[in-house]
């Protein structure tokens, strides 16, 4: 799990080894890949907001 | 527009009419004349008239510019009216958005898509045909609003309400109309290719063994279906408003004009990437075949145009910095805007180090698309500065805005745009394009869109705002400089409409492998390729992934 | 604060901070404190993308020389490095969290409106501002006054060609002054570039902005959102006076409010009428139905020999006071006092050939406007 964790990471700022980008479309299920992006994405927003409520204060 | 469409245009005639006589006896029953246009469902065919209707439109655009830039050539009112200068600026902008540029990826899209991925056509030809046809008829009707009484759309492209409801001109209801059959003719070209990219991949070509223009094309698509019915929504809450006494957008009724602008930009701010991601694709196929080296960076690519169309959705408010948002929700935009610049600061990151070490030659295509880098990374720099919340406050409807989005916009994707035509005509027509007069409407163009557009940015910064038709004099010589830019520019376009004629028609025989250095599949097929191709699945090498 | 923005803000202040009034080449740096902040604030970012634009466009250039096929470059087979990756995605987002920093400080500041001395309500209408000094009974129109022969090029361009008003919004210096911003049509946006205040005004919304002005003067801007045919008409002067001044000014002005209101109860003589209702024609009316009423179809109706309106007086002073709903007629009884309304209806119905006669006293208004 901390592996696609870490590959949707690298996926959303843009780098990826190709080595690792093989192997994560060699083994896992593209679903997996799909559903941790859209959770992260929404942690992202998530974070956003906090950040920008933060500094608004 | 149908008549305006020449049934037998010299593009069309000889990219195909050679395939054709090949393929007559498969396809017996294949009409002539000009239902052969209205009919066909060849991906080839329909992308050219896509291009072609984009060219047209392209120039009628363009003229509504240019009454716009000579009525703004020195102060005072010269040649028209206000409100007719407001319709000016208004069709200019909905022309070029939605009938010059957006037609233009299409058609490239129709034409190179299956070439690219080794599909004999497109998922959906018939579709295909339909989505095409639908667009003669949206800008037929929308171009007539300038006839009717009141005039056409005087309230700019972005159509603020409540100018563009309670306040609009009778006209508006077709507006809406056409926009409407537009939207669907997107919508219904984006499913299509959605459908052709994942399911019509040659045997063996997995998701990230595509050509980057593929990749970006398939982006595009998922951001026009996610967009065009926010549009269409919006665009129908107007004509309740304006036809059945609705209020949505009107504050005397209860209604929220405010509402409008966060619904405009929802579909706008992707929109804008839906103009500039397929060029991306354009020029990361253009700049390793003329570097004669690898793309550097191909996943990262994938993976920043993912990320650039994910963060479209998350940033639409900073259209609106000045509308009297809360201070949060200004902070959350300004950062989220902020950090589009990192995914678009890679791609020219990795632009710039494909061409490190690479073996590099300058035909035209390899012009434009260089071009392309450096202009289109000044829109970024000045969009970067837009970003920046308080800054946007002083920067926001002025010039600098109309600067910064003319230049990710005309050296952004037209000039992508026409280096991929440059690029892909001798597979188009079997000739290379003259070479010295593709250079002549790249240096012309060059100067042309710089000198129209750079002052812009010094007119705006001194205070001009955007869209009037008269100026004070402290910004008049930015104007003049401007406009005699805006019709060199304009006028260096007749020479790019000469080539392609002159290509069509004949010169240099180009082999299947047009350039030396490119790779993609749509080489491996004769020029011009015949009217089927890949009728049998092609083999796909993996080339770049293998290593 | 020790970060690179610091610095380089620095340097550009020495190279650009030298003049307070705009160059006409750059953003003018403004007579507040806030506008000099969003200056340096433009200037820092203005300068990060010079020198980023420096690197990548020289090595760019530099690629395009020195490996150039025609000079028999042998090209490389690279396409990947992960560690150049990380870190140029790494560097932009520090330089844009250094960015974000001093960005979030300024637009805190902007958006702070607390403690203000003066509230100016400021109302964006077709195609004129109105200035509503709140708690002080004064309120007043401020069109453009650039005639339109200079416009049609019949006169000379004036100095202020276009930027020019009847009357400016008169503020005090060293005062925060706090805007109430509304519309009463569509959308417009109050802007003066060297007050760095830029702010939508929108029907049924009142946004607020505030200003402490450092230096007296005469500041102009205009309108930045399109807001219809003559957008580009409807100008923004901002007159900055030293207190003692302004508050003899505002004083003056309340007064004269006063006077204005005592003349509703007045009889007053159709050539005073005709006179005053000549100029309120031209300030308010003549930008749609022109300068001899006679309109621009068709949005905007005829008034000269105007049938239905000379026959039907009730229905003239209804449409005057109230507007009309869905058309571009708007009400204006609250823009005009009742002496203005009685005026300009009086100068419309005998101007132009309409000659009825019709005298409007003002009494007969403010008793409609009542109803």
């Amino acid at each position: 799990m901390w592996s696609v964790v870490k590959s949707v990471l690298a996926a959303l700022i843009g780098v990826q080894s190709n080595v690792k980008r093989q192997q994560d479309f060699s083994s896992g299920k593209p679903l997996i890949f799909i559903v941790t992006a859209i959770v992260i994405t929404l942690v992202f927003v998530l974070i956003l907001v906090g950040v920008a409520l933060v500094a608004a204060r | 527009m149908a008549p305006k469409l020449p049934p037998q245009h010299p593009l069309q005639h000889s990219s195909t009419v050679v395939a054709d006589g090949q393929s007559h006896d498969a396809h017996s029953a294949h009409p002539k004349g000009v239902m052969r246009w209205l009919l066909t469902t060849n991906h080839k065919e329909i992308g050219s008239l896509y291009l072609i209707f984009s060219l047209i439109m392209f120039f009628i655009g363009g003229i509504f510019a240019l009454v716009v830039r000579a009525e703004l050539f020195q102060p005072g009112l010269q040649l028209v009216e206000p409100e007719f200068f407001n319709q000016m600026t208004t069709m200019h902008g909905l022309i070029m958005v939605f009938a010059a540029v957006m037609p233009a990826f299409t058609g490239l899209a129709n034409w190179m898509i299956p070439l690219q991925i080794g599909a004999p056509d497109m998922a959906l030809p018939r579709l295909n045909n339909f989505s095409f046809w639908l667009l003669p008829v949206a800008f037929t009707l929308l171009l007539s609003t300038l006839l009717m009484p009141g005039g056409g759309p005087n309230f700019g492209w972005t159509f603020y309400a409540p100018l563009s409801t309670t306040y609009a001109p009778p006209s508006t209801t077709f507006f809406i109309l056409a926009l409407h059959i537009a939207g669907i003719s997107s919508i219904l070209g984006a499913i299509n290719i959605v459908a052709t990219i994942l399911n019509m991949r040659a045997p063996g070509m997995r998701m990230m063994d595509m050509p980057l223009f593929v990749w970006t094309w398939l982006i595009t698509a998922f951001l026009l279906i996610a967009v065009m019915p926010v549009l269409a929504g919006l665009i129908t809450m107007m004509l309740m408003d304006i036809n059945f006494g609705t209020s949505f957008f009107d504050a005397a009724g209860g209604g929220d004009p405010v509402l409008f602008q966060h619904l405009f930009w929802f579909f706008g701010h992707p929109e804008v990437y839906i103009m500039i991601l397929p060029a991306f694709g354009i020029v990361s196929a253009i700049i390793p075949t003329f570097a004669r080296k690898p793309l550097f960076g191909y996943a990262s690519m994938v993976y920043a145009t993912a990320a650039i169309a994910l963060l479209s959705f998350l940033v639409w408010a900073h259209h609106m910095f000045v509308v009297g948002l809360p201070l949060a929700a200004e902070l959350f935009f300004m950062y989220s805007t902020m950090l589009i610049a990192v995914p678009t600061g890679v791609k020219v990151f990795n632009w710039v180090t494909t061409l490190f070490r690479g073996s590099i030659s300058f035909e035209s295509p390899m012009l434009f698309a260089l071009a392309f880098v450096v202009l289109f990374t000044i829109g970024g720099f000045s969009g970067l500065m837009l970003a920046i919340a308080p800054a946007d406050f002083q920067y926001h409807d002025t010039y600098f805005v109309v600067a910064h989005f003319h230049y990710v916009l005309v050296p952004g994707a037209i000039f992508a745009i026409m280096a991929g035509v440059y690029y892909w005509l001798p597979k188009w027509t079997g000739h290379y394009p003259n070479e010295k007069l593709a250079q002549c409407h790249f240096w012309c163009s060059i100067i042309g869109v710089n000198l129209t557009f750079f002052p812009m940015h010094f007119a705006g910064l001194a205070g001009m705002p955007r869209r009037i038709p008269d100026y004070a004099l402290q910004f008049a010589d930015f104007n003049m400089l401007s406009s005699i830019g805006a019709f060199f520019f304009g006028v260096s376009q007749l020479i790019f409409v000469l080539v392609v004629v002159l290509c069509v028609r004949g010169g240099k025989k180009a082999p299947a492998k047009a350039w030396e250095g490119a790779e993609d599949l749509e080489w491996s097929v004769p020029s011009p390729a015949p009217l089927h191709t890949f009728e049998t699945p092609p083999v796909f090498n993996r080339t770049q992934s293998s290593d | 604060m020790h970060l690179p923005w610091r610095w380089l803000l620095t340097i550009t202040c020495a190279v650009s901070c030298s003049q307070a009034q705009a160059n006409g080449w750059n953003m003018p740096v403004g007579v507040t404190d806030l506008s000099r902040d969003i200056y340096n604030l433009h200037m820092t970012i203005f300068w990060i993308c010079v020198v980023i634009g420096l690197i990548v466009f020289g090595a760019m250039f530099y690629s395009l020389y020195r490996y150039r096929h025609a000079k028999g470059a042998k090209p490389a087979n690279f396409h990947e490095n992960t560690t150049v990756e990380v870190l140029w995605t790494a560097i932009p987002i520090l330089i844009l969290i250094g960015m974000a920093v001093p960005a979030t400080a300024t637009l805190k500041k902007m958006y702070d409106t607390s403690d203000a001395d003066l509230d100016v309500m400021i109302i964006g209408q077709q195609w004129r501002w109105r200035y509503e000094y709140l708690g002080e009974d004064v309120a007043f129109n401020s069109n453009m006054s650039t005639p339109w022969e200079q416009i049609h090029g019949e006169e000379e361009h004036g100095e202020h060609y276009l930027l020019d008003v009847d009357e400016p919004l008169v503020l005090p210096i060293n005062r925060k002054v706090r805007f109430l911003m509304t519309a009463d049509d569509v959308i417009h946006s109050w802007w003066v570039p060297e007050l760095a205040v830029k702010q939508d005004t929108i029907p049924g919304f009142i946004n607020e902005n505030w200003v402490k002005i450092n230096e007296p003067g005469i500041y102009r801007g205009q309108c930045a959102e399109l807001c219809g045919v003559n957008h580009g008409f409807m100008p923004v002067v901002v007159h900055a006076m030293e207190e003692e001044e302004f508050d003899s000014w505002l004083a003056e002005r309340k007064e004269a409010q006063e006077q204005e209101a005592m003349g509703v109860d007045r009889e007053w003589e159709l050539d005073d009428l005709m006179a005053r209702g000549e100029s309120v024609y031209r300030a308010i009316c003549s930008s749609c139905h022109q300068s001899e009423g006679q309109g621009a179809l068709p949005a905007f109706p005829a008034l000269a020999n105007n049938q239905p309106m000379i026959d039907d007086f009730d229905w003239h002073l209804d449409v005057v006071i109230n507007g009309v709903s869905g058309a571009a007629m708007p009400a204006f009884r609250s823009t005009l006092n009742p002496v203005e309304l009685a005026a300009v209806v009086t100068y419309t119905r005998n101007a132009w050939g309409n000659d009825t006669g019709d005298v409007v006293q003002p009494a007969l208004v403010a008793e409609k406007i009542a109803q």
